[in-house]
């Protein structure tokens, strides 16, 4: 059996970030994880916000961790060398309900520590952003604008690298409490820990209960998406959302990303399945309708995929109010943190939240500091961000850098290689997508997808019949066309 | 800067095609520029027979009749680089390319663009459900099956009844697969008759008009889609869903030009064809940057890709040895029954050749080309399909110089 | 009795109608633009043909399999028969266009042909 001295449960940004800063002890680590890769769950089924903090009750713990790692993020930015944008943000209105309404925003904002915001006139606003809607807005200078699915990986690179140990298709089956450690049980194996962190996203009830706290009920608000083509993002340079109803939520809005596309979504709707992440017609149908409100271009020829997400809100059942994100170490079951409830802004508060997580542990038993942690990582070199001379130089260094496998995104060989060989040793289509864009653009794949998987197929050494697109049993091949035999 | 008289982007059958006639023109600095390993384009992978009839007076296989242009630009020695990807093209018709030996920069005096075309996807057409594996393109589909040795699935639903989609059930069925049926979205085919014949009939296999795939299901390897009848506005009809347990679904959903380095260029587009808009000399409104083939508009056939490249060449070559090519400033306008013309633009001058396609199935009618109100010339056809690219010689002498053109479709 | 067809000649795809009489002869033939479409209709009562195309696996090739077809078409009802024929073919790299890899696959007086030059690998010149 398997020794650690921590186990984190699930791979999402949560458990990836609670895995890197554990990594900064001497500590055994190791992230049990039910998927393949990280950010399976709803850590990559977001919109990738970096938010500023003015939604949340002042003194709440998303308030507290919203604002200490909006702030801190340009520097875990360049540590973790990912793409980040500090865009700003705009809430727009048009009328004085609307004037009402994010004024109770600007209010909490203020008590929440929210910097800079101010209230706009249509002249600014147009000076801000030419294409956006509404005769006012309220402008958010510190809201950014992220890929949660480099981040996550980012996170995990660099836990992985600083010695935390991934173990992909390990489901936690059960956990045992025996000889003041933990026995996890999965299908792959059991594995002996003496702490314990759950992070594991809509399943932290279930684990939770395992652990001895309370199975917390949890409702999930699933939110679908468009992603479309970079020619419509060319023109859109900041998040534009319009001003929040009576309720105080957002609908539908338009968001840039860091790599030129655009998202519209999400809606909301509640769901009973931990992983109903089917996109429906009924909601792809609505989505063109409230997008093309706040996003012009919003024309068919754009879409490039669907995705969906599901944000499982910890609740009260008696009154239904939404309730805060739990973090907590009850002496109660010695040696674990619970983190259950982690929903929007999780990917902002990751960071915050994990340190918080890990005080626990260091409070504790104060162990000794990881002399050789590098919160430094380095991520994989993109062809399409260079330019000519970079461009030329880099494929002196490297031939792989001359040969362009997906077209699309101009994602070269080089790139897939160092994806192939990433450091997690995750070697689905959608890891490498998820690390290089490649099969991201306008063909999804259609000319690269083959290419990759010949790559993964000679590089890793697997037959085709072992080649798989995301989860588990994704198998993409049932053999050759033509055998030796 | 290296410098070239014409550079063609993509070594395709446009571009090769395209490559040969220039060079008998007199036109020898040439460079094709081609991001595979070797030249041929999609042809590589469509292994079936029923090329070269209009071209060869013989029916070839895709590899066979990209043989013959290949064979000749190598007997001829026209300059080619594989493995050389265009990243940029400027107005100026400034060229660069990715290679493993460096990046590539040309200056040319004339480029044709020939990057033929993308296949539409799951996420253009907004197909509902899950997102597991065994959902593919029927291009991406026959790569894997003819190129990489590699069987995409055994028991198999195809969505569209394109060209492609119903060759791959084909080719499916006599590898073993079981292809269960084809579902076209609109109430005729999308494909061309005799590929209904002897792809689907031939081989039993059911293909139902007006109906889509509504759902999606599995999580991990395609389990089945859900199928429903669509309305006259081909709006799925509730309470007609049917599921079919499959591990395979095929998309054959229509092909779009790959115009993403013209549009860098400074090139416009048509908003129909979503190629280039052209003149009669297959040149776009950047001077000196032509487009023929399937980057300029999806084509039935690849013997009628050939004979525009060939055409583009030829005045591609006068463009080059001349220094320029006289304007073209009338417009072809078209009625809601036509999709699309090309060219857009003709000078009245020169006589030409319109290739349109009708937007509906159409019988005993015509297509009248008229200027001033005039008759040019009057197409008349026993059935039109939107499946079939028409093809008509229009004469310089029918033409004046002034008026523009308009085709309508007299149904 | 009026038998209909939709002629696989070209591309053109005419829609034929045969007249058959009761002992299998063909009558006559309507719809046809061309001469082969009046023989397709004829084979189609008579005798159905077709030709295949698919793929045999290539030793030592800079590809893993070359395409082949047949050079003259087979009954309808020999098709799958011939196609556990192709499956056997195993060649070796180099194979060009038109070499034939089978001859009268099956009696059928077809031969099974390459259709697309396939090279050595490179590591193995």
């Amino acid at each position: 059996m398997k020794c650690f001295d921590v186990a984190v449960i699930g791979a999402g940004v949560v458990g990836c970030a609670v895995a890197r800063e554990l990594s900064r002890y001497s500590l055994s680590i190791c992230v049990l994880e039910k998927e393949l890769d990280v950010a399976c769950g709803n850590s990559g089924r977001n919109t990738g916000m970096l938010h500023a903090g003015f939604t949340y009750r002042p003194g709440s713990l998303k308030a507290e961790c919203a604002v200490e790692g909006n702030r801190e993020f340009d520097q875990v930015a360049e540590e973790l060398d990912i793409p980040f944008k500090r865009t700003g943000k705009l809430v727009v209105g048009f009328d004085e309900k609307d004037r009402k309404n994010i004024l109770k925003y600007k209010v909490i904002g203020e008590e929440n520590g929210v910097r800079g915001m101010e209230m706009i006139d249509k002249k600014r606003l147009n000076e801000i952003d030419p294409n956006a809607g509404g005769e006012f807005a309220m402008y958010v200078p510190s809201s950014g604008i992220l890929d949660p699915m480099q981040y996550t990986i980012a996170l995990a690179e660099n836990a992985c690298m600083n010695g935390a140990e991934f173990l992909f298709d390990h489901r936690v089956l059960e956990i045992e409490r025996r000889d003041e450690r933990y026995i996890i049980h999965t299908p792959a194996e059991d594995v002996s820990v003496r702490w314990v962190f759950n992070c594991a996203g809509m399943y932290a009830s279930q684990i939770s209960e395992m652990l001895g706290y309370p199975n917390y009920p949890v409702k999930g608000f699933k939110g679908e998406y468009y992603v479309l083509d970079k020619k419509a993002g060319k023109e859109m340079k900041i998040p534009i959302y319009p001003a929040p109803n009576d309720k105080g939520g957002f609908s539908t809005h338009a968001t840039p990303t860091v790599d030129g596309n655009v998202l519209v979504g999400p809606d909301s709707y509640v769901v009973e399945e931990s992983e109903d992440y089917k996109v429906t017609k009924e909601h792809m149908d609505g989505l063109f309708e409230d997008g093309r409100k706040v996003f012009k271009e919003m024309k068919r020829e754009y879409f490039i995929r669907n995705f969906s997400g599901i944000r499982w809100k910890r609740y009260d059942p008696e009154t239904g109010a939404i309730l805060d994100f739990m973090l907590e170490a009850d002496e109660k079951n010695p040696c674990t943190v619970n983190l259950v409830g982690i929903e929007s802004p999780g990917i902002t508060c990751a960071l915050p939240l994990a340190r918080r997580a890990v005080a626990k542990l260091v409070e504790k038993e104060h162990p000794a500091v990881n002399e050789s942690f590098n919160p430094r990582r380095k991520g994989i070199r993109r062809f399409l961000d260079m330019s000519l001379e970079e461009k030329e130089q880099a494929v002196k260094e490297n031939p792989d850098y001359g040969e362009v496998i997906c077209r699309c995104e101009t994602v070269t060989r080089a790139e897939i290689l160092q994806a192939v060989h990433n450091p997690l040793g995750v070697c689905t289509v959608t890891g490498i997508k998820n690390r290089t864009r490649a099969t991201m653009g306008r063909c999804q794949g259609g000319y690269c997808e083959t290419r990759i998987t010949d790559l993964i197929q000679k590089e890793i050494g697997i037959s085709e019949d072992q080649i798989r697109y995301s989860r588990k049993n994704s198998y993409m091949f049932t053999g050759k066309v033509r055998d030796e035999k | 800067m290296r410098q070239a008289d014409a550079v063609i982007i993509g070594g395709g059958p446009a571009g090769l095609a395209a490559a040969v006639e220039l060079y008998h023109k007199g036109i020898t600095d040439i460079l094709i520029l081609e991001r595979e390993s070797s030249l041929g384009g999609i042809l590589k992978q469509c292994i079936h027979d029923g090329f070269g009839l209009s071209r060869f007076g013989e029916t070839l296989s895709g590899p066979e009749y990209a043989q013959r242009f290949i064979d000749q630009v190598e007997e001829l020695k026209i300059p080619y680089i594989t493995d050389a990807t265009v990243i940029r093209l400027t107005g100026d018709k400034k060229v660069y390319a990715a290679s493993r030996e460096g990046i590539i920069e040309i200056q040319a005096k004339a480029v044709m663009l020939a990057m033929g075309c993308r296949e539409r996807t799951r996420g253009a057409i907004s197909i509902p459900g899950e997102r597991p594996a065994g959902v593919w393109t029927a291009g991406v589909a026959q790569s894997y099956i003819n190129l990489q040795n590699k069987m995409v699935g055994r028991e198999v639903v195809i969505l569209g009844s394109g060209d492609i989609g119903m060759i791959m059930a084909r080719r499916m069925t006599l590898e073993g697969a079981h292809v269960q049926a084809v579902f076209e979205l609109q109430p005729y085919a999308s494909g061309l008759p005799r590929n209904i014949e002897q792809c689907l009939r031939d081989y039993d296999i059911p293909l139902y008009l007006s109906h889509t795939v509504t759902d999606i299901l599995g999580k991990d390897r395609l389990e089945g889609v859900v199928v429903s009848q669509v309305d006259e506005k081909l709006q799925p009809v509730p309470g007609t869903e049917k599921t079919y347990h499959c591990d395979t679904l095929i998309l054959s959903v229509g092909l779009i030009p790959e115009n993403e380095l013209s549009l860098e260029a400074g090139v416009t587009l048509d908003d129909r064809s979503k190629g280039a808009v052209v003149d009669e000399n297959y040149q776009t409104d950047v001077e000196g940057i032509f487009a023929a083939g399937n980057v300029l508009h999806v084509h039935d056939l690849v013997d009628f890709v050939s004979m525009e490249a060939e055409k583009l060449a030829d005045a591609m070559a006068r463009y080059i040895r001349e220094g320029g090519l006289p304007p073209c400033e009338l417009d072809i306008k078209t009625d809601g029954n036509v999709t699309h013309t090309i060219p857009q633009k003709v000078s009245g001058k020169k006589s030409f050749r319109l290739a349109m396609r009708v937007r509906r199935p159409m019988k005993d009618g015509a297509i009248e080309i008229t200027q001033d109100g005039k008759t040019v010339k009057r197409y008349k056809f026993k059935k039109a399909l939107p499946a079939e690219m028409i093809q008509i010689p229009v004469e310089a002498e029918k033409l004046n110089g002034e008026a523009p053109l308009e085709v309508n479709v007299i149904c | 009795m009026l038998r209909q067809f939709t002629c696989i000649m070209c591309p053109m795809g005419c829609s034929l109608e045969a007249e058959v009489l009761p002992e299998g002869r063909v009558e006559k033939v309507t719809g046809n633009n061309c001469k082969r479409g009046k023989e397709y209709a004829v084979r189609e009562v008579t005798n159905p043909v077709r030709n295949i195309a698919s793929s045999v696996l290539v030793e030592n090739g800079e590809l893993p399999l070359a395409s082949v077809r047949l050079n003259a078409p087979i009954p309808k009802k020999d098709i799958f028969p011939v196609m556990a024929e192709i499956r056997k073919i195993k060649v070796t790299a180099p194979v060009s266009i038109g070499q034939i890899v089978l001859q009268d696959v099956l009696g059928t007086g077809s031969d099974v042909i390459i259709t697309k030059n396939v090279k050595r690998k490179a590591e193995e010149l």
